[in-house]
């Protein structure tokens, strides 16, 4: 079997350090202090594919095309794949071309699937050049991952690709979403269908899209739930309130009578702002002068993501000084209708499995209401 | 054809009685409180009689058709029973009348407390809920009454599953309490893994459906009680379903701490427009000082060996829930019902209408998916989106009607897709149950081959379908132009 893999290699590196996403802004990211994520979740997945391929007895069945160095060949050859070909010579700062090009060539070549490791923009980068003809599998490694071609982690993608090269997955054709991220920036949602594409789905480690909730009802919600917030806030002052993103979260601050980024993280202390659109750094430093902290979240509407997508800014350390006895979800019962299961993907996995670990998380619905909500594991 | 309203009726002059020359002195009215034209309608009595008939005749209820509306125990209203309410003796008297002259109205709830308290398995009950809903609060008030005596106070969850009737969250947060729903399971039970990760020392109880919305027994209801005992939390029973269980499983033995009752449901006392609803509350030893008041008590016999009734108030009572004793008429009501049946009457109640339910079930799945496809109880809940067809469920219910049933009730519970919730009741004999039958299937073949027929109907009733959202939004109410 011949599959194409590639990394965007600056996918994700906004997340943590407060940008909405890469794009167009990576200096940025690098100025701010941002580390490459790609590279690590690519070994991931692959060592999960590595593991489930020897399992099965059959790693000799696949062949490589890859991208040199960190666009692909190094993360191969670093968990032990060897029959590997490069087709795209990666440059310092790739950009949208490299991905488009290396595409191109893996589709010239007759790949069976591509394996890319990145968020939104890769995806559609490649689905511009793959169409609906050869299967994409996506390793979540972007700031936001809305697309329906992702695993539900990095090591699930890896048995997701398993599983398709023992020839036991149907491809159907999923939508390709993403941000404007130039508006997304400046708090505006601005989710897009930009394309489709073919991709493996295996039910339990395919994400679905993300489904935008505007059910008629939920403004009236949004307000129950703000109304019990602030009690809440205001009855627990000398507690450090860490704000997620999105409208829920949202409705609780203006509430509050303060103005919150839609998108970004910002903090409350004793019902007045303390922080507004906080990368990891800046909130780890809030946290160290005050220790008492709630982390009031929501979760991404169908996939259920409550850690791990478009709130990068919360990392594995942020969470963990938090403390995940600590964390309040908030979510509106139409959307939690069409949001089965929470997930957690922070890239740690013992953090992870101890959020997983208690199976079922209240999730407030409204003023004095919640839904106890099952934690996919 | 619709019916005009009596002020459409109106002409200026017309009079409905004569009435006689006045013959005392005609009090003084200071002239700005006197009107010229008063507003009201005028009308001949022929004309108010026809008006009112008319209307009354448009009415729908158990006593003109088949009522399957889940979940609302639409049973016969038994005419005795009505007649044992209208005895001067039970119609006439006034809660203010002294305890002596009014013993056998007392001795009458008295009986009816120790025949729920048998039926239920409990060690008190209070008559006082003047409905099913404030059963649920006052349960609720019992249980925050019950943990503050014991010093935890600070217990502020209530587990309500996601099956629960929508009263039951909203009586939690009247009562002050977090209400946190719970996922039903693949079998339609609760989730008891869900329980579990939710038994802390914020538990303060479980609101119980027990047969649930979806008319289905909890298979794992002891374990599911032990769960919460076990953490401190109190378990209350919502008795809406009871007419399942009468006379042959009690709440009270599963280990349910406190439930009401709907004698309205269960008790074949009247409901809907005519009302009251009753909800009398049972309660275990442990709750049971915590019961509403006034409760009635027997007094030991005197030397002549005569019985006195007397109102009792429980220890740690949390007070009246309503005024005076609760709803007396639907108690003689109930107590007449209960006495002819006795428990033999009432196990075969329970019977026929769990066979009748499954019946229904099994006769209509085929058009009709059902979710949870397992022996129900007295009611079960299937798809209202006819198999092969893309119509809704309200489309189907409004289509009953054309065929002369009321239908069943519509979208709920939540938890499954365009339901419909049918509840035949033990009352309906083969022939009603297989004409209904007839009716759905009917219906099911029109929703695949003319499902327009549908989505317009009614189209044999007075009015055609009605606009459910604006009468839900547009609360004015125009008062209609007098005629002149």
């Amino acid at each position: 079997m011949l599959i194409g893999f590639l990394i965007n290699p600056i996918a994700g590196m906004g997340g943590r350090v407060g940008l909405k996403g890469t794009d167009g802004v990576v200096e940025e990211a690098i100025l701010r202090g941002a580390q490459p994520v790609s590279e690590g979740k690519a070994r991931q997945a692959l060592r999960q594919l590595r593991h489930a391929l020897e399992a099965g007895a059959r790693s000799s069945d696949i062949r490589w095309l890859t991208c040199s160095g960190a666009m692909g060949e190094g993360a191969l050859r670093a968990t032990g794949f060897e029959d590997i070909a490069v087709v795209h010579e990666a440059v310092e700062t790739p950009t949208a071309e490299d991905t488009r090009r290396a595409t191109a060539a893996f589709v010239n070549a007759g790949v069976d699937l591509i394996v890319f490791c990145g968020g939104d923009g890769t995806a559609r980068d490649i689905a511009q050049i793959a169409g609906d003809q050869v299967p994409i599998v996506g390793i979540p490694s972007g700031v936001k991952m809305y697309s329906g071609v992702y695993g539900v982690s990095a090591e699930r993608t890896g048995e997701i690709i398993a599983q398709f090269v023992a020839g036991g997955l149907d491809c159907p054709i999923v939508d390709i979403l993403d941000l404007d991220e130039e508006r997304y920036r400046k708090g505006e949602w601005a989710v897009r269908l930009v394309d489709s594409a073919r991709t493996p789905y295996q039910p339990t480690c395919t994400q679905s899209s993300k489904a935008l909730i505007t059910e008629h009802a939920d403004e009236a919600f949004k307000a129950d739930i703000a109304e019990y917030l602030d009690e809440e806030i205001r009855s627990h002052r000398t507690t450090l309130f860490v704000l997620g993103p999105g409208s829920t979260v949202k409705a609780i601050a203006e509430r509050l009578g303060i103005v919150k980024t839609l998108l970004g993280i910002d903090a409350l202390l004793e019902g007045a702002a303390a922080g507004a659109d906080l990368n990891e750094n800046a909130l780890l430093k809030l946290l160290d002068i005050y220790p008492v902290a709630q982390l009031i979240l929501s979760p991404i509407g169908a996939q259920g993501f409550v850690l791990g997508r478009g709130n990068l800014q919360l990392s594995p350390a942020v969470v963990r000084q938090i403390g995940i006895d600590h964390l309040t979800v908030v979510a509106t019962p139409a959307k939690l209708k069409r949001t089965p299961v929470l997930r957690f993907d922070t890239g740690d996995l013992e953090l992870d499995a101890r959020l997983a670990d208690r199976r079922f998380l209240p999730v407030i619905t409204g003023y004095r209401r919640r839904r106890l909500v099952p934690i996919s594991t | 054809m619709s019916e005009p309203t009596l002020y459409e009726l109106s002409a200026t002059g017309r009079k409905a009685v004569s009435l006689p020359e006045c013959d005392v002195k005609l009090a003084t009215i200071p002239e700005h409180l006197i009107r010229a034209d008063n507003g009201l309608p005028e009308l001949t009595e022929q004309q108010i009689v026809r008006h009112y008939l008319r209307l009354s005749q448009r009415n729908f209820g158990v006593d003109c058709g088949f009522y399957p509306l889940g979940s609302c125990t639409m049973k016969h209203n038994p005419k005795t029973s009505e007649q044992t309410a209208r005895l001067p003796g039970f119609a006439q008297i006034h809660p203010f009348q002294d305890e002596a002259i009014v013993q056998g109205a007392l001795q009458l709830m008295f009986e009816l407390q120790e025949q729920l308290k048998e039926i239920g398995g409990f060690e008190a009950v209070s008559l006082q809920p003047t409905a099913g809903a404030q059963g649920e609060l006052t349960a609720l008030l019992m249980i925050r009454a019950y943990h503050a005596a014991r010093g935890e106070g600070h217990r502020n969850e209530i587990l309500i599953p996601d099956s629960a009737h929508g009263t039951n969250p909203a009586s939690a947060t009247m009562a002050g309490y977090i209400a946190v729903e719970v996922p039903s399971d693949g079998r339609g039970n609760v989730d008891l893994d869900a329980v579990r990760a939710a038994c802390s020392g914020r538990l303060a109880g479980i609101m119980l459906t027990n047969p649930n919305t979806l008319g289905l027994f909890e298979e794992r209801v002891e374990e599911l009680v032990g769960l919460v005992r076990e953490s401190g939390g109190v378990v209350y029973g919502d008795g809406a379903n009871m007419n399942a269980l009468t006379a042959i499983a009690r709440p009270g033995d599963l280990g349910i701490d406190l439930m009401h009752f709907n004698l309205h449901k269960t008790f074949a006392t009247p409901h809907g427009g005519g009302g009251p609803g009753s909800g009398p509350l049972g309660a275990s030893s442990q709750l049971a000082p915590y019961l509403p008041s006034p409760i009635v008590e027997r007094l030991p016999e005197d030397k002549k060996g005569s019985v006195e009734y007397t109102l009792t108030c429980p220890s740690h009572s949390i007070g009246r829930m309503s005024s005076f004793h609760g709803s007396f008429g639907m108690f003689v009501r109930a107590y007449s019902y209960l006495r002819r049946l006795g428990a033999p009457g009432l196990r075969a109640a329970a019977i026929d209408a769990v066979l009748n339910s499954n019946y229904l079930r099994v006769r209509l799945r085929d058009d009709y998916p059902v979710p949870f496809d397992r022996t129900c109880m007295h009611e079960f809940v299937c798809e209202g989106q006819p198999k092969g067809s893309e119509v809704r469920a309200i489309d189907v219910s409004k289509r009953l009607m054309d065929f002369g049933f009321h239908p069943p009730t519509n979208y709920f519970p939540l938890t499954v897709r365009e339901a419909l919730m049918i509840e035949p009741t033990e009352n309906e004999c083969k022939a009603t149950l297989d004409a209904f039958v007839e009716a759905m299937r009917a219906i099911a073949k029109e929703a695949r081959e003319e499902p327009g027929r549908l989505r317009e109907a009614p189209s044999a009733t007075p009015v055609r379908r009605l606009d459910e959202v604006r009468a839900a939004r547009e609360l004015t109410v125009c008062e209609p132009t007098l005629r002149t």
